[in-house]
């Protein structure tokens, strides 16, 4: 089953003159790594955010779950896609790394003993426990990425978004990072991840988007 | 003609345009009649269109305000016995000319004081500074508010980012009851308050690191000077105002 799909879709920032995107059409299916790649500037970032509902299409529309994604709330897109920013900083509000963890988790209803074992889980996985009680914005850019990527793994989205991932890891926590989304695939759950990192794309992806001059072409290997 | 007057007025030192803002709004809040009011907001309007700011979408905005207006607009009604009654329900005022004309004198009002604030916006924020310099405020100081300025939209695009990373996590803020909207809004601050505190650190670092306040003065790029029109404008609009303020303090 097709699980989210662009159709002619366009986008331009409001005064830009010539579009930013144009006439993308792609579908995904919640299995494998899809990785898209493309110059500086050409709208990538842009183009995920489309894909979890932060910007709305200029033109064409997407639909998720065959459900068109305009008439759906950020609230109940995030319960199906997650959504790591370029910038991981942007998403970190908790004054701890472990409400920032569990944040997600209150808001599903879910018993509090669940809640506190599910944030310990994390914190052992991404190797943050000893700065559970640590403020988010002064951890290093590393344990900045992988509590946004914690914090949004947690709520096991179907499809899970991450716009530049790799970047300020070192090479054992993209190793670890990169696991870790295989563990997601092998679960039944679809990665889309932007990156630069030609290593970190040819060992993981199984699909290749590059996005160019406003357009997507899609690289059959 | 008209687009060789819109630049010659944008072009306004900013000085004179706080002198127009001044004497615009110290007559808004001076008059309480609609009359008057309504003839200062035309001024004003006409003042925008010389100036080319496109201000339907101001007004557009103030749609917004309607439903606190009509309260307001019966609230005095029935408390402030003033004027005649135009529609009563046993004792109790509904409307009244009075309740009509202060609701009226708040519209205006508003409308008065966005509108001159436009004004304001024509001129980059760089020349506010500027301005404050050629007021002798220290430079220090201006330099303070030509940074807050620079770095205002940035927060705010900061707090939206953060509203959006909190909905995509689960909140949805059409749903959530009033008490809880507010524990929302704290989560917005606390990393804004940090970044706040981050930037303004490291910018204080970077600037003095690139020689700033090294020496008591600084070279600007571009100097403010009064011409003429500034001159004229500002002659113009400060007598209009007294002249017209003092004929009705004698009336
Ligand atoms: N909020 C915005 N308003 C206007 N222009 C923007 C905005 N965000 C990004 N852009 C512009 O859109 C282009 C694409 O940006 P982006 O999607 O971040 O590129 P990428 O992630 O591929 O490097 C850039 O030229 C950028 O300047
Ligand atoms: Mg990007």
């Amino acid at each position: 089953m097709i699980f989210m799909k662009m159709v002619q879709v366009g986008f331009s920032y409001p005064g830009q003159k010539k579009p930013l995107l144009n006439d993308i059409n792609f579908s995904i299916h919640k299995e494998g790594i899809t990785a898209l790649t493309g110059p500086n500037g050409v709208g990538k970032t842009t183009l995920s955010k489309l894909m979890v509902g932060i910007l709305a299409p200029s033109t064409g529309h997407i639909t998720l779950k065959g459900q068109n994604m305009s008439s759906m709330a950020l609230a109940q897109i995030g319960r199906l896609v997650g959504y790591v920013f370029q910038n991981p900083e942007k998403q970190l509000f908790c004054p701890t790394v472990s409400e920032e963890i569990g944040f997600g988790l209150q808001n599903l209803e879910l018993p509090e003993h669940e809640v506190q074992r599910l944030v310990k889980e994390n914190l052992a996985y991404f190797e943050l426990e000893h700065l559970a009680q640590n403020f988010p914005l002064q951890l290093s850019e590393g344990e900045k990425r992988r509590l946004a990527i914690a914090a949004v793994l947690v709520l096991e989205p179907e499809l899970l978004v991450l716009d530049e991932p790799t970047t300020g890891l070192d090479a054992y926590r993209k190793h670890l990072l990169g696991e870790c989304l295989l563990k997601l695939v092998a679960s039944k759950r679809g990665v889309f991840m932007i990156s630069h990192d030609s290593n970190f794309i040819d060992r993981y992806a199984s699909r290749i988007l590059i996005l160019e001059n406003g357009r997507l072409k899609e690289n059959g290997c | 003609m008209g687009v060789k007057l819109a630049v010659k007025m944008i072009n306004l030192d900013p000085r004179a345009k706080i002198v127009i803002v001044l004497c615009l709004s110290t007559l808004a809040v001076f008059f309480n009649t609609p009359g008057l009011l309504l003839i200062v907001l035309i001024i004003t309007l006409l003042l925008l269109q010389i100036f080319q700011v496109k201000y339907i979408s101001l007004i557009y905005k103030f749609r917004r305000l309607l439903p606190v207006l009509f309260v307001l607009l019966f609230i005095q009604s029935a408390f402030t016995g003033h004027g005649q009654v135009l529609v009563a329900f046993g004792d109790v005022h509904i409307l009244t000319t009075g309740g009509v004309s202060s609701a009226s004198c708040v519209l205006l009002r508003m409308l008065i004081l966005f509108g001159s604030a436009m004004i304001i916006a024509t001129s980059n924020s760089r020349d506010y500074v500027l301005a404050l310099v050629e007021l002798k405020i220290p430079y220090e100081i201006a330099f303070m508010v030509l940074i807050a300025l620079r770095f205002l939209p940035v927060f705010v695009q900061e707090a939206k980012d953060t509203l959006i990373a909190i909905q995509l996590r689960g909140v949805d803020m059409q749903k959530v009851a009033w008490g809880k909207k507010i524990k929302v809004f704290t989560y917005i601050f606390s990393p804004l308050v940090s970044n706040v505190l981050l930037k303004a650190n490291q910018l204080a670092i970077s600037m003095e690191a690139r020689g700033f306040r090294l020496y008591p003065r600084r070279t600007y790029l571009r100097v403010l000077k009064y011409n003429s029109l500034d001159y004229l404008i500002t002659i113009l609009s400060l007598s209009i105002t007294l002249v017209v303020l003092t004929l009705s303090i004698i009336r």
